[in-house]
This record gives C-alpha cells, sequence and structure tokens, in this order.
C-alpha cells in the first residue's frame, strides 16, 4: 500500500513531468516558428543561403541518425551517401535529361539500393571495424568519382542547370530553404515513428546490447540493414537536394571524410537519443562553422573551433547537449522517486506504526 | 509441451584449445537438467554454441525438430529458447519496462511497426515482473538496479519471450541466499507449468535439490549424465571433481 508521503511524492513528480512536458512544446513550436518565418524577415542572399546550408546539415546529420542514434553503429563515412544522392541526382539531370526532383527521388532509391550490398558487408563487423569500413568505402568512391571523368565529371566537377531558372537568387534560396525545411519534417517525423515502434525498441537494444538483444528474439541483422538503408536514403535525398540547390559538385568536397565527421559532430552535440539532438547539433555547429569562415575567411580555423567544441562535448556533456540540459532541469525541479532499499529506520517506523494501530 | 533439444557430437576449438569434444547430451523435456563440471570443463562454451553465440565446428543442435546448428541466436530464440548470461546482462539505459518490451515473441511486420508501448505488451510485461517480485521498479533506468535485482530483470527479460526451453547460465552466481532461494522456487514453479530448464551452475546445493537430470563435463566432453544422486557417486565425476 502506498503511504502519504509517497502519494505526494508521485504527485509532485506527475506535476513535474507535465510542466517538462508543457515547456518541450513550447520550445518546439518556437524553434518551429522561428525556421518557417527566417527566410521572410532577410533579402540578404548571403544569410538565406546560409540558412540552406545549417538545414542542409541538419537533413544529413538526422539522416546519419537514424543509423548512428538507433544502433549506435558510428559511421563516419556518411558522405558517400550524400555523395551518391549528389552525383546520382546530378548525372540522371545531365546526363539523362530527367527532370530535377524526378532525379531527385530515383538517385535516393538507388542509393538506397546501393546501401542494401554495402550495409550487408559492414555490418557484419562492430565498434572500430564499422568505421573502419565506412571510411573505406568513402575513399574508394573518391577516386571512383574522380576517375570516371566522362560520367561524373571527375575533378573538373558536374554542373546542373538550375530547377528553377525563373527565380532571382535570393527566391532561389527561399524555395530551396523551405523544400529542406520539408525533408527535415518528414524526417523527423520518420525518426519519432520508429523511436516509438517495437522495430525501432528492438535496434535501441542493439546499441545498448547486440548479443543480449539476438538472445532475445530481435532480429538484429534484419533491423540493423532496414536501418542503415533508411539512413543511407534519408541522406541521399539531402545529397541530391544540394546537388540541385549548389548546382556545381566536385568529388573532394560530396566524398569528404570532414562531412561525414560534422555529422556525427553534430548529432553527438545535439544528442543521438534525441529526435531533435542532430538538428540542434546542426545549428549550433553549422552557425559556428559559418560564423569562423566569415570571420576568419578561408582559412583552417574553423576546423580548429570545431575541433576544439567536440572536445568540450566529449568532456562535459558526452550525452549531447539535450540530455544535460534535461539534467539541468532534473536537478531543479521534483526528485524522482529513488530506488531505495529498505532501511532499518524504515522498519522500524513500520513496526511502530503497526503497533500504535494494534487495539 | 514437448519442444525438445538434442545435441549430437558436438565440437569447437579456439586455435589449440579444444573447448567442446564430440559432445552428445539429449535433455530431457519438461524437467530440470543440470550442466555441472569444473572450471574450464567448457560448460560455457557448450550452452554458448547450442544458443547459437558460437558457431561450433562440427555437430548438430536440433531444436523442436529444426537443425539450428548454424541459426542465429535470434531465429534460435524465436523458435523458443531463452537463455540467461554468465555475467547478468540487461540494457541498462532503458527502464525495467522497456528492458522486457524488448522481448515479444514473433513481431510481425505491421506488430513492428507498432507502438512498442502497447497495452497488451505492457500487461504482458507486469505479469512477468510482479511474477519474479521487481514490478515496483518498472519506471526504474535498468543499471540504478542492484545485481540481484538485475539478475531477476534479466530473468523476466527471458520469459517475456514465452521461451518452452530456458538455458540458465549460473543463476545464482553472485547472488545472496536468498535471492538464490527466491530463483530456485521460480525455476520450480516454472517447470512445474511444463518448461524445460537447462541450468549450468557451480552451486551444488542447488544443482542437487533442484535438477531432475544431470550432465558433468570434463575436458570439453560429457563424462556422466542421469539423476542427482546417481552422478553424485558416480566414479568418474569425483575424479574430474577432487581428482581422486
Amino acid at each position: 500500500m502506498r503511504n502519504a508521503s509517497e502519494t505526494l511524492e508521485l504527485e509532485r513528480a506527475l506535476t513535474g513531468a507535465r510542466w517538462l512536458t508543457a515547456a518541450r512544446v513550447i520550445a518546439l513550436l518556437a524553434l518551429a516558428a522561428v525556421l518557417v518565418v527566417f527566410p521572410q524577415t532577410t533579402k540578404v542572399g548571403y544569410l538565406l543561403s546560409t540558412g540552406v546550408v545549417i538545414l542542409n546539415y541538419a537533413v544529413t546529420a538526422t539522416g546519419w541518425n537514424f543509423m548512428g542514434g538507433f544502433t549506435g553503429y558510428i559511421s563516419l563515412g556518411h558522405a558517400a551517401y550524400f555523395g551518391l544522392g549528389a552525383y546520382g541526382t546530378g548525372i540522371l539531370v545531365v546526363k539523362a535529361g530527367i527532370s530535377p526532383f524526378l532525379a531527385l527521388a530515383l538517385a535516393a532509391l538507388i542509393v538506397a539500393v546501393i546501401a542494401v550490398p554495402i550495409g550487408i558487408a559492414a555490418l557484419r563487423v562492430r565498434g572500430a571495424s564499422f568505421v573502419i569500413v565506412t571510411i573505406a568505402f568513402v575513399l574508394i568512391l573518391l577516386l571512383m568519382f574522380q576517375s570516371m571523368g566522362s560520367i561524373t565529371g571527375g575533378s573538373g566537377g558536374l554542373s546542373l542547370p538550375r530547377p528553377f531558372p525563373d527565380l532571382i537568387r535570393t527566391d532561389h534560396h527561399r524555395t530551396f530553404y523551405y523544400i529542406y525545411l520539408g525533408l527535415l519534417a518528414v524526417m523527423l517525423l520518420a525518426w519519432w515513428a520508429i523511436d516509438r515502434s517495437r522495430f525501432g525498441m528492438g535496434l535501441k537494444a542493439v546499441r545498448e546490447d547486440e548479443d543480449k538483444a539476438r538472445s532475445l528474439g530481435v532480429p538484429t541483422t534484419g533491423a540493423k540493414l532496414v536501418a542503415f538503408i533508411l539512413s543511407a536514403f534519408f541522406t541521399g535525398l539531402g545529397g541530391g537536394l544540394y546537388a540541385l540547390w549548389f548546382g556545381d559538385l566536385d568529388p573532394v568536397f560530396q566524398f569528404s571524410i570532414m562531412m561525414g565527421a560534422y555529422m556525427v559532430l553534430m548529432a553527438l552535440l545535439g544528442g543521438v537519443r534525441s529526435l531533435f539532438g542532430p538538428l540542434l547539433g546542426a545549428l549550433v555547429v553549422g552557425m559556428a562553422i559559418e560564423f569562423f569562415k566569415a570571420q576568419y575567411g578561408d582559412t583552417q580555423f574553423h576546423l580548429v573551433a570545431t575541433g576544439l567544441l567536440l572536445a568540450v562535448v566529449v568532456l562535459f556533456m558526452p550525452e549531447g547537449v539535450i540530455p544535460a540540459v534535461k539534467g539541468l532541469f532534473a536537478r531543479f525541479g521534483p526528485q524522482a522517486s529513488s530506488i531505495r532499499e529498505i532501511s532499518a529506520a524504515d522498519l522500524a517506523a513500520e513496526r511502530d506504526a503497526e503497533e500504535a494501530s494494534k487495539p | 509441451m514437448t519442444v525438445t533439444l538434442e545435441v549430437a557430437n558436438l565440437s569447437k576449438s579456439f586455435g589449440g584449445v579444444h573447448a567442446v569434444v564430440d559432445a552428445s547430451v539429449s535433455f530431457q523435456p519438461g524437467k530440470v537438467n543440470a550442466i555441472i563440471g569444473p572450471n574450464g570443463s567448457g560448460k560455457t562454451t557448450f550452452f554458448n554454441c547450442v544458443t547459437g553465440m558460437i558457431r561450433a565446428d562440427a555437430g548438430t543442435v536440433t531444436l523442436a525438430g529444426h537443425d539450428v546448428t548454424r541459426a542465429s541466436p535470434d531465429r534460435i530464440a524465436r523458435l523458443g529458447l531463452g537463455r540467461s548470461f554468465q555475467v547478468c546482462r540487461i540494457f541498462p539505459r532503458m527502464t525495467v519496462l522497456e528492458n522486457l518490451l524488448v522481448a515479444v515473441k514473433n513481431p510481425s511486420l505491421t506488430g513492428a511497426l507498432g507502438s512498442a508501448k502497447n497495452p497488451t505488451a505492457i500487461a504482458a510485461a507486469r505479469v512477468w515482473l510482479r511474477r519474479v517480485g521487481i514490478d515496483h521498479l518498472e519506471h526504474a533506468e535498468a543499471r540504478n538496479l542492484s545485481y540481484g535485482q538485475q539478475k531477476l530483470l534479466e530473468l523476466a527479460g527471458v520469459l517475456m519471450g514465452d521461451p518452452e526451453i530456458i538455458m540458465l547460465d549460473e543463476p545464482a552466481g553472485g547472488v545472496n541466499p536468498a535471492l538464490i532461494g527466491r530463483i530456485s522456487a521460480l525455476i520450480r514453479e516454472l517447470n512445474a507449468e511444463g518448461r524445460t530448464f537447462v541450468v549450468v551452475e557451480h552451486n551444488m546445493e542447488l544443482v542437487m535439490s533442484l535438477s531432475d537430470h544431470v550432465v558433468v563435463f570434463d575436458r570439453g566432453r560429457p563424462i556422466a549424465e542421469g539423476d542427482p544422486a546417481h552422478v553424485q557417486a558416480d566414479p568418474r565425476v569425483l575424479e574430474a571433481y577432487l581428482g581422486v
């Protein structure tokens, strides 16, 4: 039976939970409002294009998190799927003459198909070996796309026509900003749906202890592969959209380890276990990168700053910003009921109470 | 329940170490079977080969009529064999309830996309949590539980998959005597409901009081089997254990 103090504790915890939920909803609505309204507040092309770049980071980091967040398999080579999506779209538009957004969808599907054998091979190993396999794949693609000049344009790059030739530059950015935002919304919805599903529960079990999950009947091989393909598909969509927006592709930038590292950094910074973690990480890191680039020009300073940021996160907020902030709130909020063993004093008090109630 | 587990001529080596050598064991369905043997006698390797965690070099494992020698651990689990680990393994960052929700038998595609925290699954999980006696902790993060509570949680997780054969690797290892009593009572109850047990255990008192059928391993192979009294009197067993 629950005693009065426990009931009170429970009530307090529930009030605290309600308060937290309300705070979360307000924060989300505010973030969504800022993201939606932002392009309407400026006519400066640079700001709008920075907005697109940051949303592109958010899309790729969220795409990465379908694999990294759910299963804990850290891919440093996710630029591979971004590059394949970008080049796939570019080649379909330029060489095959397919309309831009159809090309984008086709390219993303092709990326998903390519991810099947890659996933089957890469997911045979875990931990550091998996990381190395993913890096190897992106480096192989870099060499391939550089050397297949007749199809990919090689080191000279590949230029795409603009999908909306009538739009002036600022409107071009604004339009793509909203397309990116739409894609991000779809991805967040998909991540949320997986997070609450049985399938997602299996993936999270893989993250915690893969062998244990298998021993409980979770079909881990298939589940990991599905997550990997989904992750590649969404990252590929991000890449394709980038190709249509930016209009100029170069293997060195599309298949770069740095880009994959950024995805990991952003997701880790925000918190890989949280739906909005990678988005928050992308906002922080993306703005920081753009700020340092604008401030210090074309130097490597932004890389140093990013490295420092990563070090700070790993040292002080290993779970990411969102869990750290939640923890801070929890510290000031009501205490969650602890798992306490019954102490001798508790037992004595219970006994006394029993004695007292006896006639 | 008539799910059978048979192991024939199983062998496994790690480099030059022959961990399991030509082991054939047929476990008695509906009974509590125990595997005992000195340290390093190959019990856990045998256990891991049977549950698919390690692939055997030779031999066959037949579960409910299916050859599962090369099957994945998750398929073996879905065929009705649940297991625990020697060093208790749980999902530390999940809550107690979530730990159980991971293990639901035979997920269909629609089931896989449905909510993990659906009322049916939660109700089933609560039944098992109540049965092992940790239902008051359902919202606690599993890593905050004491070792004994984690042992009970692991057992509840295995039971959530509704296995007909349950293999426990040292269920009494590292837990206090009161809890050993509780675990042994649970095993008895679940066995009375028709579930088969295969228990690897060093606690002889527990093995002898609990099991119907004992298999003794030494140097990678079963050297004796039978009811507890019979095995205890076997000179080969005394030799393996005491070197006499």
